[in-house]
């Protein structure tokens, strides 16, 4: 990525699975960073995971990939000789979004990223807050039902079992859809008004209301940024969610209600987030990234 | 700077006092309050700040004042317990004293204080959750307070933790405060009563034979004493406490959570059962570091002490 937000090069590769070891993602990584360093003077190297990453850039869980406590930006940085940040996807997509999407020009924002679970990012004071472990923004398994369905993190009712792809793909499922129907699937047919897809977006956009509302309370933000791919289906998931969130917020009549806006920087935004990382923390470790205080 | 002011704008009582940059308290002074006129409560302020500026070269003035105060820290936007609507309370208070004036919600002023001075003096990301009559708290995360966008963060009493739950006053069914604050401590003992459940009778005795004379400090004593229901009351409203901070810290990742209010006088009758729901709820506990739950420090000095402190930082 060039210094103004500009994707120059892009490269891909399937994520390796979850039986490999931590080097083969490593690997795959290095490689991959080596082959677009031929071409450019690359000067810093973000990565963006989906998990528990710590403030050291030590990746302390993944779902997807078989780390655990790895210290993945040391390992990456001493492999490559330059410097290596690691942030969770969410985070590095509310950066993206703060520099040159959604929430541009905003100090107190929520990003939401909805694909198979939720992801999130907390924006205080114009920048993205990690929390003292960097374990901040884990809004997927707050309960918003008690005794609720349950979730494989153990416990019931997460909001992540009613505001998801996955809850979507199921709500879809109840009104009447197909059972082997995938999420993309849903989306496609509420547009083009399948009933049953309609009425999953309608359940799913509620529930998101129902979680946003008690996120807001506690938070106050000016701003709601949703992304990932359940996004793309716009108004269709957002109507719904801004109905219940104006209806469930608490002292909304003393109060401005914050607008619930898609993300704008598309499916790249975790790795334009990531780069933006990698730039905004070159000379600096730890802490606060794209910091500016009040 | 040296010396500033804190005032504590409650509902009954004005207290205001002289504070030093290490957060003690050299002087106080406080007033019955106006609370229904406005114009009054402004004079009776500034004549508080006067008395004291006699004594102490006093800097600036802090307000802590329970309601919506604006980001800018002017402008009280709506004051639950005073006649305010839209007040420029900082103007006026500036015209009247002479001094620099900031404006605080009274739960961040709070915060503030358990922050620099208090329960959470060691850390940089923080919550206070404060059980009194309802349930209010403040964050701070990078050492800053966080306001939000439109003053009003922190309103954690009002999270829903039971979706059509109990009525709560501010129009929403289920909110946080209507399961774990003071006021919930009261209406379970005096549900219990109602439903001439035998184990109260000791319980019943304290508070003179009359179920609508329990009061939280009752019941606290009590369970002091160990009368087994109200450890149990204790404990329940424990429990609700410690599932909330749960989410909370899913949220926030704070280092460190501090309980200050009435009610966390009950000390660990209360704190244990918040640490022990804290962590069977907390998600993905194995990959987090243990998360201090630790009692206020400075009782019900912290909103003076945090008013005063915030007026100094600005
Ligand atoms: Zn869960
Ligand atoms: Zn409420």
């Amino acid at each position: 990525m060039a210094e103004d937000g500009t994707v120059v090069d892009v490269l891909r590769a399937s994520t390796p699975g979850r039986s490999d070891a931590p080097e083969v993602v490593e690997r795959a990584l290095v490689e991959g960073v080596t082959t677009l360093r031929q071409e450019h003077d690359v000067t810093a190297i973000g990565v963006g995971a989906a998990g528990f990453v710590g403030l050291d850039g030590r990746v302390r869980f993944a779902p997807h990939v078989s780390w655990r406590d790895e210290p993945f930006a040391a390992k990456l940085t001493d492999r490559l000789g330059i410097s290596v940040v690691v942030d969770n996807d969410a985070n590095v997509t509310a950066l993206a979004e703060l520099r040159y999407g959604a929430a541009a020009g905003r100090r107190e924002v929520l990003v939401l990223t909805l694909g198979t679970g939720i992801g999130g990012a907390v924006v205080m004071g114009g920048a993205v807050r990690r929390g003292a472990q960097g374990l901040a923004g884990e809004f997927g398994h707050l309960q918003v039902v008690p005794q609720g369905r349950l979730c494989p993190c153990g416990h019931r009712g997460c909001w992540e079992q009613y505001a998801s792809g996955t809850a979507l793909v199921r709500a879809a499922r109840e009104a009447g859809a197909p059972e082997d129907v995938t999420g993309p699937e849903v989306t496609a047919a509420a547009g083009t008004g399948t009933s049953w897809a309609e009425a999953a977006f309608a359940e799913v956009g509620r529930w998101l209301g129902v979680g946003l509302a008690g996120l807001v309370a506690g938070l106050d933000p000016e701003l709601v940024v949703i992304g990932g791919g359940l996004s793309a289906a716009g108004d269709l998931l957002l109507d719904p969610t801004r109905a219940a969130l104006a209806d469930r917020l608490p002292g909304r009549r003393y109060r401005t209600v914050p607008p619930v806006v898609v993300a704008a920087c598309g499916p790249e935004a975790g790795m334009i987030g990531a780069a933006t990382l990698a730039r905004e923390s070159m000379g600096q470790v730890g802490g606060t990234v794209g910091g500016s205080s009040a | 700077m040296g010396l500033t002011v804190g005032v504590d704008v409650g509902g009954t009582k004005i207290a205001a006092g002289v504070v030093d940059e290490k957060g003690q308290i050299v002087a106080t002074s406080r007033r019955e309050s106006p609370a229904m006129d406005s114009e009054a409560v402004e004079a009776t302020i500034a004549e508080l700040v006067r008395e004291l500026k006699k004594e102490h070269a006093i800097e600036a003035v802090g307000v802590g004042a329970a309601g919506f105060v604006d980001v800018r820290r002017s402008t009280v936007l709506f004051a639950p317990n005073i006649a305010w609507r839209d007040e420029p309370l900082k103007a006026e208070l500036e015209r009247l004293t002479d001094l620099p004036v900031v404006v605080e919600n009274d739960a961040n002023a709070a915060a503030w204080g358990e922050f620099a001075f208090g329960g959470g003096k060691d850390f940089d990301d923080f919550l206070l959750v404060t059980v009194g009559t309802g349930v209010g708290g403040g964050i701070v995360l990078d050492g800053q307070l966080h306001r939000g966008a439109f003053g009003v963060a922190a309103e954690i009493g009002h999270l829903r933790v039971v979706p059509q739950g109990r009525p709560c006053g501010c129009g929403n069914l289920g909110c946080w405060e209507q399961y774990a604050s003071g006021s919930a401590l009261v209406r379970d003992a005096r549900e219990r009563v109602a439903a001439g459940s035998d184990d109260v009778a000791n319980l019943l005795r304290r508070a003179g034979g009359r179920a609508e004379d329990l009061t939280g400090p009752i019941i606290t004593e009590a369970a002091q004493d160990g009368d087994a229901v109200a450890v149990e009351l204790l404990s329940e409203v424990g429990r609700w406490l410690g599932e909330g901070i749960a989410s909370l810290t899913a949220v926030l990742d704070p280092a460190v959570v501090v309980i200050g209010g009435g009610v966390s006088e009950a000390g660990d009758l209360l704190l244990e059962p918040i640490r022990q729901h804290f962590r069977a709820n907390l998600t993905a506990r194995a990959y987090r570091p243990e998360l201090e739950i630790r009692p206020a420090e400075l009782g019900n000095k912290a909103g003076l002490i945090g008013a005063a402190d915030l007026a100094r930082q600005d």
